[in-house]
C-alpha cells in the first residue's frame, strides 16, 4: 500500500485527485478475490472520472464477489514530478495498491491524443511498456473504447484489446482469467491470451503478423497461431434493458467535467453523418424503455445525491419517448432540487420547447451543430438539416428569451470549397440578423466553433486525404477575416493537433516506435494545448524515418488493405464505399431507425436489431 | 421555518478537499438522506445550508458548524440518524439542535478559531531554538506578511489576528503548535500563513511543507469566554 507524504499533497494542485475515499468507491481485500482489475483512463482525474463506460465496468466488476476493480488516472505533471522524485509507483485510488500488482490493467482509449499518457502511466506503474517485454510478474494490459477499433498504432503496448461494448465481454475476460489462474497459469502469459482469443471481440495483436508493400501500405495481416481469428468482430449488447448500468457511481469531491447523473437513454445513432465514427461503431440504435430509465434515475438520485440528471446519448433528442421521460423525471425529482439537462440538441423547434421545459430560465446559451456552412456541404456529410431548420430552431430560441447561441462546424471536409467555408460566416451573420429581426435590436451573441475534420477508421470518409495543416490554417484565416462582428466570437482548433490525431487515427503498427520516441522526448498530455509539443513529435517521426503525411493526408484507394481491416464494426465495407460515393454525389441516405433500412450490414451480421420504442411496443 | 444548527467534522480521509467540495458533499448527503430541506426560491434553487467558516485544502477539523433550514420539522434524533447514515467517510455529525429562525448567521457570530499544527522538525534542531522562535513571534508588536492571490498582493499584520500566544511542544520529531486566531469582519489570517511567517521571519526550523493542520474549534467570544456557536442561547 502506497502511503502519501503530506509534503507532496501540500505541494501539488488539487491534491484530492490523488487521495480517493470518495462516496461509493469500493475497497476490497485483494486476498479474498480471484481477479483484480485496475480501470485506467489516461487523462487527469476530472476527465477520467467523467467517463460513463468506466463507471459501468466498475460497477459490473465490483458486483462480482470474485473481482476487485479500482480506478487510476494520469497524475498531473506536478504530481508526476513528485512521484518520480520519490519513486512512488502509480497506484489505485481505492486501496492505494501499486498498479503493477493488479492482474489486469484496462485503459479506456477515448481519443488518439492520450496515447502518450498511456505510455507514461505504464512507465510510472513500473510495467514494461512493450507487451513483448512483460513477464509472469506483470499485469495484462488491455485497451478498449473507440480507439480500439484501430488499435494498430498502439498494438505494441497492449497484451490485448476488447472491441466494442464492454458490459458482457468484461465478464467473459474475468472468467477466463480466473480459470487460468486457478489452473496454475498453464502455458504462461500466452496460455491466457490463447484462451482469451476464443472470446468474441478480443484481439491479441501479437497473434497477427503484418507485412507491408514497398510503398508502405499494408500487404497482409496474418494470424500466426490457430487461436487467432482472421477477423475480430465487435461486441454488441442486444438489449440494454437487460445489462447493468452504473447506478451507484463513485461520487467525486472535486468538481469534475461531467459532475452530474448521466442517464444513457439509448446507444447508437443511425442518422448516418458520414464523418462520424461513433455513428458506425455503436450501431444499431438500442433504446432503454422509459420504465427502465425512470427506475435507473431513481436509484442514481438515491445513491449519489446529485442535483442534475443529464440525458446522454449520441443524439438524445431522438429518443422515442423523450417528452414522457423528461416530464417524468421533472415530476419525480423537482421537489428534491434535481434538474434535468439535455446536452445535445437536434435542430428543430421541438427541441427548443423541450429545452425551455428542462432549463426553465437558465438561459445560458444553446448549442447547435449544423456542422457545415452550405447546404451542398451538409448534403455531402449527410447532415440532414437545412438552413430553414436552423432558422426555425434559433428563431424559436430567441423568441423564448435566449440570446446566446453556439454553433459547431467543421472545416476540411471532402469536396470542400472556399464557398463552403465562407458559408459558415454567412450562417453566423444570418443568426445575428435573425435576432435583430425578432427582437428589434442587436444583442445576440453567436459563438462559432470550428474544428478541423479528422477522417476516422470505419467511416465512409476513411479513405479521404485529410487537409494539410497549411490548408486548414488558410481556411481558418479566411473565416477569421470574414467574422469581424463584435457579436460573433470565433474559436478554432490547433491544426497541428488535428494533424497528429489524423496520423494516429488511421495509422498502422509502424507508429508504435514514433509514439515511444515522442514519449521518451517528453510528450504527454498532448490533448492539453499547454503541454502539446509539436516539435517533439516531428522530431520523433524524423528519427524513426516515418512519414506522418503518408498516414494523415494521403487519399487511399478502395482496394488498399487498411491497417484495421481485420477489426469489424459490423458495418460492411461495401456500405461505406457506397456512402463515400453518395457523399461525392451529394445524395442523402435516410435514418434507418424510422425510415428505410440502408443495408449497412450490422443487424443481420451481428444478429441484433434496432430497438426503438416509437416503432414497436415494449411490453 | 425550522433551523437546525449542526456540529460536524472534516476527517483525515478528506483532508485535501476544498471548502466548496466539502459543502457539495454535505449537500448531496442531505439529498440522499431524504430530509425535508428548504430550497431558495427562483429558477436556480439552492439548498438552504450555511457554514460558519471556510476550511482550507489540507486542513481537517474537529468541529465545523452548519445551519440547515427544513421545510418541516423532524426530530433531532431522526435528523442525526438519517443524515448520519449518508455522510461520506470523513464527515461525522456530532450534534444538532434547533435554533431560533432569527438567530444571527453562523458566519456573523463566529469570531475565533483554534488550530493545532503538526510539523516535522529538521533533524539537527535544538528544541530550545524552536521555543525561542515562538517567543520572539509572541513578543513581536507586529508581523508584516504579504499575502499573494490572483487579485494581487496585500500586506497584513499577522499579529492583528492572534488572539493568544502561540504554544509549542516537541513530540517525536514534530513541533506541535497551538494557535488561536481571530476571525474579524474585515478578515483573518490562515494558520498556514502564520507558519510561513514563523519560518521566514523567525527562523522556525521546521519542514513547513510537511505540516498537518487541524482545526480544533470555532467559537464566539466577547473577549472573556469562548463559546462554541452550537451552545449559544
Amino acid at each position: 500500500m502506497i502511503k502519501l507524504d503530506p509534503t507532496i499533497m501540500n505541494r501539488v494542485t488539487k491534491p484530492a485527485r490523488y487521495t480517493g475515499n470518495e462516496l461509493n468507491s469500493v475497497k476490497k481485500d485483494h486476498n479474498r478475490v480471484k481477479v483484480t482489475v485496475a480501470l485506467a483512463l489516461p487523462d487527469v482525474y476530472e476527465v477520467g472520472m467523467s467517463n460513463l463506460g468506466l463507471k459501468i465496468l466498475y460497477e459490473i466488476l465490483n458486483d462480482r464477489s470474485d473481482t476487485a476493480a479500482e480506478r487510476v488516472y494520469a497524475p498531473w505533471v506536478d504530481m508526476e514530478a513528485e512521484m518520480r522524485k520519490r519513486q512512488i509507483p502509480l497506484y489505485s485510488l481505492e486501496t492505494f495498491t501499486p498498479v503493477k500488482d493488479f492482474d489486469l490493467v484496462g485503459f479506456s482509449l477515448q481519443y488518439e491524443m492520450i496515447y502518450s499518457n498511456v505510455l507514461n502511466m505504464l512507465d510510472l506503474a513500473e510495467i514494461p511498456l512493450l507487451a513483448a517485454e512483460r513477464t509472469e510478474v506483470h499485469p495484462f494490459v488491455v485497451g478498449g473504447g473507440p480507439c480500439a477499433y484501430n488499435p494498430e498504432p498502439v498494438a505494441d503496448f497492449f497484451d490485448f484489446f476488447v472491441i466494442g461494448e464492454g458490459e458482457e465481454v468484461i465478464e467473459d475476460v474475468v472468467a477466463v482469467l480466473a480459470e487460468w489462474k486457478e489452473k496454475g497459469r498453464p502455458e504462461g502469459r500466452n496460455g491466457f491470451l490463447k484462451r482469451l482469443a476464443a472470446v468474441q471481440g478480443v484481439y491479441v495483436p501479437s497473434f497477427y503478423d503484418v507485412s507491408y508493400h514497398n510503398d508502405g501500405t499494408v500487404a497482409t495481416v496474418t494470424p500466426n497461431c490457430i487461436e487467432a481469428k482472421p477477423v475480430i468482430t465487435k461486441r454488441v449488447v442486444k438489449d440494454l434493458n437487460t445489462v447493468k448500468f452504473a447506478t451507484k457511481p463513485v461520487v467525486p469531491y472535486l468538481d469534475i467535467v461531467h459532475d452530474r447523473i448521466m442517464l444513457e437513454l439509448f446507444r447508437g445513432c443511425t442518422r448516418g453523418c458520414r464523418f462520424c465514427q461513433a455513428g458506425v461503431l455503436y450501431r444499431p440504435v438500442r433504446e432503454r424503455t422509459p420504465e427502465k430509465l425512470l427506475n435507473i434515475a431513481q436509484q442514481l438520485v438515491e445513491n449519489t445525491g446529485y442535483n442534475e440528471i443529464s440525458l446522454t446519448s449520441l443524439s438524445s433528442a431522438d429518443y422515442s419517448h423523450l417528452r414522457e421521460i423528461v416530464t417524468g423525471l421533472i415530476e419525480r425529482f423537482s421537489d428534491k432540487g434535481v434538474s434535468v439537462s439535455l446536452p445535445s440538441l437536434r435542430i428543430d423547434s421541438f427541441s427548443i420547447e423541450l429545452a425551455q421545459q428542462v432549463q426553465q430560465v437558465r438561459k445560458s446559451g444553446l448549442t447547435f451543430a449544423p456542422e457545415a456552412g452550405t447546404q451542398r456541404m451538409r448534403d455531402v456529410i449527410n447532415k440532414g438539416v437545412t438552413e430553414q431548420d436552423l432558422e426555425q430552431a434559433v428563431g424559436a430560441a430567441f423568441r423564448q428569451g435566449w440570446s446566446s447561441v453556439k454553433l459547431y462546424f467543421m472545416i476540411g471536409l471532402p469536396t470542400e470549397t472556399d464557398e463552403d467555408v465562407l458559408g459558415i460566416a454567412d450562417l453566423a451573420y444570418k443568426v445575428l440578423h435573425l435576432y435583430k429581426e425578432i427582437k428589434g435590436r442587436r444583442g445576440a451573441k453567436v459563438t462559432v466553433s470550428v474544428s478541423s475534420f479528422v477522417p476516422k477508421a470505419h467511416t465512409a470518409f476513411q479513405w479521404f486525404g485529410q487537409n494539410h495543416t497549411a490548408e486548414i490554417e488558410r481556411k481558418q484565416q479566411l473565416l477569421k477575416s470574414r467574422l469581424k462582428d463584435r457579436g460573433i466570437s470565433f474559436n478554432y482548433h490547433d491544426s497541428r493537433t488535428s494533424f497528429l490525431e489524423g496520423v494516429f487515427s488511421r495509422g498502422d503498427r509502424k507508429l508504435g516506435q514514433v509514439l515511444l520516441a515522442a514519449w521518451r522526448a517528453g510528450a504527454r498530455f498532448d490533448g492539453w494545448s499547454e503541454y502539446f509539443k509539436y516539435d517533439v513529435w516531428l522530431e520523433a517521426f524524423e528519427k524513426c524515418a516515418i512519414d506522418p503525411y503518408f498516414y494523415a493526408n494521403r487519399e487511399r484507394s478502395e482496394e488498399e488493405i487498411l491497417p484495421w481491416q481485420h477489426i469489424a464494426s459490423g458495418v460492411d465495407k461495401e456500405f461505406l464505399v457506397q456512402e463515400y460515393q453518395q457523399a461525392i454525389q451529394e445524395c442523402f441516405t435516410p435514418d434507418c431507425r424510422r425510415d428505410t433500412c440502408s443495408a449497412c450490414g450490422v443487424c443481420p451480421g451481428l444478429s441484433v436489431e434496432v430497438l426503438d420504442w416509437g416503432n414497436q411496443a415494449y411490453e | 421555518m425550522n433551523k437546525l444548527r449542526t456540529e460536524i467534522t472534516k476527517g483525515e480521509e478528506i483532508r485535501f478537499i476544498s471548502h466548496l467540495d466539502y459543502a457539495r458533499a454535505i449537500e448531496r448527503a442531505i439529498r440522499r438522506a431524504n430530509l425535508p430541506v428548504a430550497y431558495s426560491e427562483g429558477f436556480n434553487p439552492h439548498m438552504k445550508i450555511a457554514f460558519a467558516s471556510a476550511l482550507a485544502v489540507g486542513v481537517t477539523s474537529e468541529a465545523e458548524y452548519m445551519d440547515v433550514e427544513l421545510k418541516e420539522a423532524v426530530s433531532v434524533e431522526q435528523f442525526i440518524e438519517q443524515l448520519g447514515r449518508q455522510l461520506p467517510a470523513g464527515i461525522r455529525l456530532k450534534q444538532a439542535k434547533y435554533v431560533d429562525q432569527r438567530t444571527t448567521a453562523l458566519m456573523a457570530v463566529v469570531n475565533l478559531a483554534k488550530y493545532t499544527l503538526v510539523v516535522p522538525v529538521h533533524a539537527d534542531t535544538d528544541p530550545q531554538s524552536l521555543q525561542e522562535s515562538i517567543n520572539q513571534f509572541n513578543q513581536a508588536l507586529e508581523v508584516r506578511y504579504v499575502r499573494e492571490s490572483p487579485k494581487g498582493k496585500k500586506e497584513i499584520d499577522v499579529k492583528d489576528y492572534m488572539a493568544e500566544d502561540i504554544r509549542v511542544e516537541i513530540q517525536d520529531g514534530f513541533a506541535v503548535l497551538a494557535m488561536t486566531i481571530k476571525i474579524t469582519p474585515t478578515g483573518s489570517v490562515k494558520p498556514g500563513e502564520v507558519l510561513h511567517a514563523l519560518v521566514g521571519q523567525f527562523a522556525l526550523n521546521v519542514a513547513e511543507d510537511g505540516v498537518l493542520i487541524h482545526r480544533t474549534g470555532l467559537f464566539t467570544t466577547d473577549g472573556t469566554k469562548a463559546v462554541p456557536p452550537i451552545d449559544l442561547q
